[in-house]
């Protein structure tokens, strides 16, 4: 699929953006409230690793299935299942991490906000940087491989 | 006890009509965005890499709206 190179992008950006999530937010979380907001700060950082890399990730799967006869609908089955799954994920680790006394609530949910809107900034430049064909996805009679050459991103 | 109180009486957490609130909205936009995706490639399948891209950017704008309903429901609590 020519989206491919894209999504891996998406996913490692996005791994990236939830370490330095848990750098910076692990030293104010740390200077403003004490040792639960560097705990509150980390799991945020992890929290939102994996709602940030969990979509992009989910169609990068599903795209492994673009030969079988269903794709489309394995396609969407994956995506938004995953998509629920990962809403499911966060409301339960919410309800459950919100009320520990060991945790800082405030800075716990402010690391997982901030980092749900930069990686927001981050999928747009990627996505305007991003080299896609306009009819990459096209397999001619008797071609079977080659699909992901020839799509780069800048 | 006055008619007010029989009709709308809540008791616990307001909090927790902000979680349905919340995803009212990026549920409406994400099923929105996902059927217009699933129009298109019926009528171009060979623009499929290009449309899913632009579907990813369209849920993680959507779902961003939930989180943060979500997550200030509990900050504000």
């Amino acid at each position: 699929m020519s989206s491919t190179p894209v999504f891996r992008t998406i996913v490692r950006a996005g791994l990236l953006l939830a370490l330095a999530i848990a750098v910076v937010g692990g030293v104010v979380g740390w200077l403003v409230v004490g040792s639960t907001g560097l705990v509150g700060a980390l799991l945020g950082a992890v929290v939102a690793a994996v709602l940030v890399t969990m979509t992009a990730a989910s169609i990068l799967f599903a795209n492994r299935f673009q030969d079988t006869p269903g794709y489309v609908t394995t396609f969407f089955a994956i995506v938004l299942g995953g998509w629920v799954l990962k809403f499911v994920i966060f409301i339960v680790l919410v309800l459950t991490l919100s009320g520990q006394p060991w945790l800082d609530r405030t800075v716990f949910l402010l690391c997982i906000i901030a980092g749900v809107l930069v990686s927001l900034i981050l999928d747009v430049v990627i996505v305007s940087r991003a080299r896609i064909g306009n009819v990459s996805d096209v397999e001619l009679p008797g071609q079977t491989t080659g699909r992901d050459e020839g799509n780069s991103i800048s | 006890m006055d008619a007010t109180t029989v009709l709308a009486e809540i008791s616990g957490n307001i909090a927790t009509v902000g979680y349905g609130l919340a995803a009212i909205g990026p549920a409406i936009g994400v099923a929105i965005v996902v059927g217009k995706t699933i129009e298109s490639i019926a009528r171009q399948p060979e623009l499929a890499g290009r449309l899913t891209v632009l579907m990813y950017i369209g849920i993680a704008f959507t779902e961003a709206l939930a989180f943060i309903g979500i997550a200030t429901g509990f900050i504000f609590v």
